[in-house]
């Protein structure tokens, strides 16, 4: 209600500044104009009249607009954090950024707002076609941004999985800010990448032992780039953002799997490597955890 | 390509060797060529040429018992020169820069190279999606002695994992009468991180066994 108030006041302190301005200009006008024919023969007392009137109405709209801003309250300085030093960019084409900044924020905040929306529908119409059974139905209700945890507990349920494995380390780091970019080593196999935002899994890739480890560059080796595939599958699969500590410990179960990746024949056809692709099975069943080729998987 | 002494550190290599013994009275660029259609039509593309040379030196009488030093190149790790001292039981390696060649020429009043036993192994070099294939022939002095095929699965380090797809591999471009086994240095290798220098292991192994073999065919 308060803020109602203040936006009315607001209004009407701008539009009597508008009026100052228009008749300011207005006189300066008349100034530069000087004597006209319509001034007649007195024409210099006349025109001295007319820009006598002109100042009078200026001095009373100035007196107006002193009133208007001296009934606004004064703001309480905003927190904008490091948006605020965007009013000290000097380039020209970055000046309008401010703009766009609040525009994405808005964006984001209604997409989250949609999808909590659209995540507790589909949680009640089970559209799911894989066999996990989402067990929200109980916990319906509790609406939490699992988005924003707070790293000490994201570094916690890390910490534990990594524990669960003698030949799979995990270790966290933290380059962008508080999202943990978590790097996993399985064994002498492979080497793997998963990018976090709060609790929940954004992003995978997957490389070879001996190569080095970036969150965007694919592996030079064919195998990985279809285990990265799969990891992308399986990121989607055991997606949960309800249970999403169930979720991070599924997929990393699943990831272990992949520490007999060159040594394990597949399971269908028997064989290590495909008659076509020349790949060993780089697929893992997401519940047996059983070897597949790509093509056998059927 | 430039790796220079880096080639200590271990690499993402796999290889594994495999004899193939050529059929009578049919020559080595015939079997060469035979293989070379069988991975073209498997969808390989040829990537160049390949060459592994060995030399070996002995170290001169008066300096006590006589030890052999290898010496071995390969166009994989072109900057670099390998060297294995023979020495009873044990061998021992280094690895160093292209200058090792003039150092062991320098050394030549201590260690006679013995000309007539230079062996090397080359021919074309294939890749096929994550392997690398390579079909050498092996001459010794000009006189051809056999085939050598080697089969690198880039992606896995650790020769225990791999060893059967690898195996799979070769007996489905070879045939499957073929036996493939490992060396003997790759047996006591096979749960390590492979390196280069294991390559060169068992080139030379090979080459050793080329060398005893006293018939020659010219081809």
């Amino acid at each position: 209600m308060n803020q109602a108030i203040n936006v009315e006041q607001l209004n009407s302190a701008l539009s009597s500044l508008r009026t100052v301005r228009s008749n300011v200009s207005l006189v300066f006008e008349t100034l530069s104009n000087g004597l006209r024919a319509d001034h007649g023969e007195d024409g210099k007392d006349k025109f001295l009249m007319e820009l006598q009137e002109l100042l009078y109405i200026v001095s009373n709209n100035l007196r107006d607009l002193e009133q208007t801003v001296n009934a606004l309250p004064i703001p309480v300085p905003f927190n904008l954090g490091n948006t605020t030093y965007l009013s000290q960019e000097t380039t020209q084409d970055r000046q309008a950024l401010y703009t766009q900044l609040v525009n994405s924020y808005k964006w984001t905040d209604k997409i989250h707002e949609y999808s909590s929306f659209a995540q507790t529908l589909l949680s009640q119409n089970s559209l799911k076609r894989s066999y996990i059974n989402s067990g929200s139905t109980k916990r319906r209700g509790k609406l939490q941004s699992n988005h924003n945890v707070a790293p000490l507990q994201v570094d916690n349920v890390i910490n534990n999985i990594d524990r669960s494995y003698n030949d799979m380390k995990i270790t966290i780091s933290r380059p962008f800010a508080s999202n943990a970019v978590v790097s996993i080593n399985l064994s002498h196999v492979l080497k793997a990448v998963v990018a976090f935002k709060g609790l929940l899994m954004e992003w995978v890739m997957v490389k070879g032992y001996g190569e080095t480890l970036d969150l965007w560059t694919e592996s030079r080796h064919h195998v990985f780039r279809k285990v990265t595939e799969s990891a992308h599958a399986a990121m989607l699969h055991f997606y949960s953002p309800t249970l999403p500590e169930l979720a991070v410990r599924s997929f990393m179960t699943w990831l272990h799997s992949y520490v007999n990746l060159f040594s394990d024949p597949c399971k269908k056809c028997g064989c290590h490597l495909h008659h076509t692709s020349l790949l060993p099975p780089a697929w893992r069943d997401f519940r047996t955890l059983e070897p597949f080729h790509d093509e056998c998987k059927q | 390509m430039k790796r220079g002494k880096a080639t200590i550190i271990c690499e993402v290599k796999n290889g594994s060797y495999s004899q193939y013994p050529v059929p009578e009275n049919k020559t080595g660029t015939y079997v060469i060529e035979l293989l070379t259609k069988r991975i073209l039509a498997l969808g390989a593309s040829q990537q160049g040429q390949f060459l592994v040379d060995c030399e070996s030196y002995l170290s001169h009488p008066q300096m006590g018992t006589t030890k052999t030093v290898h010496i071995l190149h390969n166009s994989e790790q072109p900057a670099s020169v390998f060297s294995i001292l023979e020495s009873g039981t044990k061998n021992i390696h280094v690895i160093a820069d292209g200058l090792f060649d003039l150092l062991m020429m320098k050394l030549s009043q201590h260690y006679t190279s013995k000309k007539q036993t230079k062996i090397e192994s080359k021919g074309p070099r294939f890749e096929l999606g994550d392997f690398c294939v390579k079909l050498g022939s092996v001459t010794m002095n000009q006189n051809f002695k056999g085939i050598l095929v080697e089969v690198e699965y880039r992606p896995c380090v650790m020769a225990n994992a791999v060893w059967g797809l690898l195996r799979e591999f070769l007996q489905g471009l070879l045939g499957p009468t073929v036996p493939v086994q490992p060396t003997q240095h790759l047996m006591s290798r096979m749960n390590e991180i492979y390196t280069p220098i294991d390559t060169i292991y068992q080139y030379l192994e090979h080459f050793s066994a080329y060398r005893k073999v006293t018939g020659m065919r010219n081809n």
